[in-house]
């Protein structure tokens, strides 16, 4: 036994232990700490990620709103821009039109001087450009074109669509019916037309033919517009497609600087009138072919309106001029009354015509008077006197002279 | 501001008189004074895509002599855009043309008085 006290063995043994044991109990309180703190951290943790959902969600709100707050004002901006420049445009397109009509009056009063003639017509030409402008930019604001009176066959409304952009000369136009578009569409078709002819004309070299082609389909007619240019990349393609196709307002400030109106106006003005634009297609010479479908209910079998504007029929015996010709008496029939005008329907003569110089009033022989028996004296007396004249002088050019 | 709504209308010329003349110069009023007088030619047929105003002229011009200024007038066309169309129908050989004649020499009433009893007696 002594021994085994004695033994430094069990002694330090003994001491390993004890030493064991506190061991032990120490870990095990520190793992208690650690996972006291372990617990203490994942509340704190999960509450963090409480606040932080929390301020996600606060943040998303407020970005929300501030997007909401962003379209609210650039819708603002948006709308009074377009009202300022529609009333703009409007005062624009107004001006536009008395100088239209201006040029009518003036084209007709020097109509007789070619030189003259010539510069109204290149001031015209202009000023039908400036108009296409005003009202492109007008209808693309919520403004309104106005409206012609009478109805237009598809002949002339490719016409007017021709004259309104600067390189006309090289639009050719082919028409394979003479349907008339109705009053309401007229004006409509016709920008559209001539914004599709401007792009066509614009992107295409300069002296390459630009053809319409108007062609009547089952359902209305179609306006084929057929350019040589390069035709267009996809991303215009899309462009065009998008607005061409776009159902409400266009925003002008996305339109680019220089704006690119043309597409726009064509959608919009589609959707409005009920006609369809498209511009997906190749032409035959390579470049884009755009197509304008007017529906039948925008057509219309109406007679056209006579070209020449209404006049009193007095209007000729007030226009008298001193050189006028005296009206040639040779028979009754020859006038058989008056064109809407106000201008005397003639008849072709049986007899050699016979034109007198306005007789004298004291000659008592008054041209004027029809059907008197001294009317068919004077007729016969001038053309005695034409007669002797012709046989005197050889003044006259007709058929022997061609 | 006078904004034009959709009622306003429209009233200036639809097709522009340079559209009508393709641009192309104006000939000038030597060639068809206003006072000429022109008719379609006999056994002539319209050409081929006349534009409305061509036929207009056919129109009128089958019914006699009419003077330049007058085709203008019904056709409510400038009096040069309308001798431009009638040119070329002259050129192409459609229509006859007949100036206007001289105003006669002045010849004295006492010898018109004379031919014109002379004339009403052989007519009656």
């Amino acid at each position: 036994m002594t021994s085994l006290i004695g033994d430094p063995l069990l002694w330090i043994l003994l001491v390993v232990l004890v030493a064991a044991v506190f061991a032990v109990l120490r870990a095990r309180r520190t793992n208690l700490a650690l996972r006291r703190t372990k617990k203490d951290l994942e509340t704190g943790l999960a509450q963090a990620q409480g606040r932080v959902d929390q301020l996600q969600g606060h943040i998303a709100t407020l970005d929300s709103q501030h997007r909401g707050d962003l379209a609210d004002v650039r819708a603002d901006a948006e709308s009074a821009t377009k009202a300022v420049l529609k009333s703009a445009m409007g005062t624009l397109q107004s001006l536009a039109e008395e100088q239209q009509l201006l040029l009518d009056g003036l084209l007709k009063k020097y109509g007789d001087d070619t030189e003259v003639l010539a510069d109204l017509m290149s001031v015209d030409h202009t000023g039908s450009q400036f108009s296409r402008r005003a009202k492109g930019i007008s209808v693309l604001c919520g403004g309104w074109l106005g409206r012609r009176e009478g109805v237009a066959t598809v002949y002339d409304v490719a016409r007017s669509a021709q004259g309104r952009i600067k390189d006309f000369n090289r639009v050719g136009i082919h028409a394979q019916v003479s349907v008339a578009v109705s009053s309401k569409a007229v004006e409509p078709v016709a920008v559209v037309l001539a914004e599709l002819l401007d792009n066509a004309t614009t992107y295409s070299a300069p002296g390459t033919p630009v053809e319409v082609n108007i062609q009547s389909v089952p359902t209305g007619v179609c306006f084929i517009v057929d350019d040589a240019g390069l035709g267009m990349d996809q991303e215009t393609k899309d462009r065009a497609a998008a607005l061409l196709s776009a159902d409400g307002p266009v925003d002008i400030t996305s339109l680019g600087d220089p704006p690119r109106f043309g597409f726009a106006v064509c959608g919009m003005l589609a959707a409005r009138y009920g006609f369809t634009v498209s511009v997906g297609s190749v032409s035959p010479y390579g470049g884009v072919r755009a197509v304008i479908r007017v529906p039948e209910e925008l057509l219309t079998a109406d007679a056209v309106a006579p070209v020449e504007p209404a006049r009193e029929p007095a209007a000729q015996e007030q226009e008298s001029t001193p050189h006028r010709l005296a009206p040639v008496p040779v028979g009754p029939s020859h006038v058989v009354g008056t064109t809407t005008g106000g201008l005397p329907k003639r008849r072709r003569r049986q007899g050699p015509i016979a034109v007198v110089p306005a007789p004298e009033e004291t000659t008592g022989f008054d041209a004027q008077t029809t059907e008197s028996a001294g009317e068919v004296t004077a007729s016969r007396l001038g053309a005695f006197a034409r007669g002797t004249q012709l046989g005197r002088t050889n003044t006259t050019e007709g058929p022997d002279h061609q | 501001m006078t904004t034009p709504g959709e009622e306003a209308p429209v009233t200036s010329d639809f097709v522009r008189s340079y559209v009508i003349t393709g641009g192309r110069s104006l000939p000038s009023s030597d060639e068809l004074a206003l006072h000429t007088l022109v008719t379609l030619a006999p056994e002539r047929t319209l050409p081929l895509g006349a534009g409305p105003e061509v036929r207009a002229i056919w129109e009128l011009c089958a019914g006699g002599y009419l003077s330049v200024a007058e085709v203008a007038g019904h056709l409510g066309l400038p009096v040069g855009v309308a001798r431009l169309l009638l040119t070329d129908l002259s050129e192409q050989g459609h229509l006859l043309r007949r100036a206007e004649p001289p105003r006669a020499q002045n010849v004295d009433r006492a010898t018109l008085e004379k031919v014109l009893h002379g004339l009403q007696s052989l007519i009656g």
